[in-house]
């Protein structure tokens, strides 16, 4: 069987070999925290959520096996564990739009070269896009940020999320159709406020 | 009024389509106004999110999740592999009779009932002799849940043995 080096890595760890999670840690950290801030819409939670991912992965190595490719193993334990934590009410969601809490970082820092009206214009939109994304299910919203931000196929969707490929069809379907129709509000509401400034 | 190929065109859009269907999709948007129009609305806005900032985690994120990894038990595969080599496997009697005795005391009569997924002979049996049983859950013996437990049922596979 052709056993990728990231399920080579896993059978590792569940032998017991502590030091081969690292280099796994290091390659997909990025996607699963991305995945669980577009999820939960909060830069704090998503972290605590990849922390907590990530926990549950190491010590859920044994159950890894080969025959499912790591990538889609990962993120099946990240959307269920998103999925679970959201509906158990303990990560609530909060939109970007309600601004950060004391002590907490600003969303996305400008690059020095940006204007400071495209900053905030970027962060208008990162709003619009937080409303968006919390107005959908949470089955729509999981693939269309697996799709959207992980660039993943329908084929690896409907793996990670147990569904059908027709299933996961509709629902990026549904999804960007809504998060289209959003945007298209929020840009055409905000228009004249950005052409006066 | 919406026609059944709008549903297709976030498909077409992401390649998703097979060729044949995709020309079929093609054929349509050249005499329908409205899936243009549809199909210019979502292709900006995948342009718009293509356009976001990538989010990029703390450098504590890194340290915190290798730290607690380090503070983990091994994977419970890993453990329950090493505690049963043959050398370690045969339970001396004296093991047994203490295990007996803990479970008498625990769940014997007037104690709270067992999970049901605890109620297999075996299963249990196995897991007394692996962790110091002091509460009647599944954190006494060294389990998460009954997901941990299906682990313990299925020992001989971990360990290659038919």
């Amino acid at each position: 069987m052709d056993i990728d080096a990231d399920a080579e890595l896993m059978l590792r760890v569940a032998e017991g070999d502590r030091s081969a999670f690292t280099p796994l840690f290091d390659r997909h950290h990025r996607g699963v925290a991305r995945f669980a801030f577009r999820f939960v819409g909060d830069r704090a939670r998503a972290e605590e959520l990849t922390q907590d991912i990530f926990v549950k992965l190491f010590r859920n190595a044994g159950r890894y096996r080969p025959s499912a490719r790591f990538k889609t193993f990962l993120y099946r334990v990240a959307a269920n564990h998103c999925l679970n934590e959201v509906r158990r009410g303990e990560y609530r969601v909060r939109h970007v739009s309600e601004g950060p809490e004391e002590g907490e970082p600003l969303e996305p820092p400008a690059p020095e070269t940006e204007r400071p009206d495209a900053h905030l214009a970027g962060r208008e939109l990162e709003a619009a896009l937080g409303r968006a994304l919390q107005a959908l299910s949470e089955r729509e919203r999981a693939a269309f940020t697996l799709a959207r931000f992980e660039g993943m196929a329908y084929r690896e969707i409907a793996e990670v999320l147990e569904a059908s490929e027709a299933a996961v069809k509709s629902l990026i379907h549904r999804a960007t159709l809504a998060v289209a129709r959003s945007l298209e509000a929020f840009q055409a509401g905000a228009e004249p406020l950005r052409s006066r400034a | 009024m919406s026609c059944e190929t709008e549903n297709e065109l976030t498909a077409y859009l992401d390649g998703e389509l097979a060729p044949a269907d995709a020309a079929a999709v093609r054929a349509h948007l050249a005499g329908c106004e409205r899936c243009r129009a549809t199909l210019a609305v979502l292709r900006r806005t995948l342009e718009t999110l293509q356009g976001l900032p990538d989010f990029e985690p703390s450098l504590a994120l890194r340290r915190q999740v290798l730290g607690r990894v380090v503070d983990a038990p091994a994977p419970l595969g890993a453990r329950l592999a090493a505690l049963l080599r043959p050398a370690v496997l045969v339970p001396s009697a004296a093991g047994l009779l203490a295990a007996s005795a803990v479970a008498v005391l625990l769940w014997g009569p007037g104690r709270t009932a067992l999970p049901p997924e605890l109620q297999d002979g075996l299963a249990l049996g196995v897991a007394l002799n692996y962790e110091v049983v002091a509460d009647s859950d599944y954190d006494l013996l060294g389990l998460d849940g009954p997901d941990d437990l299906e682990v313990v049922e299925h020992l001989q596979e971990l360990e290659g043995r038919p």
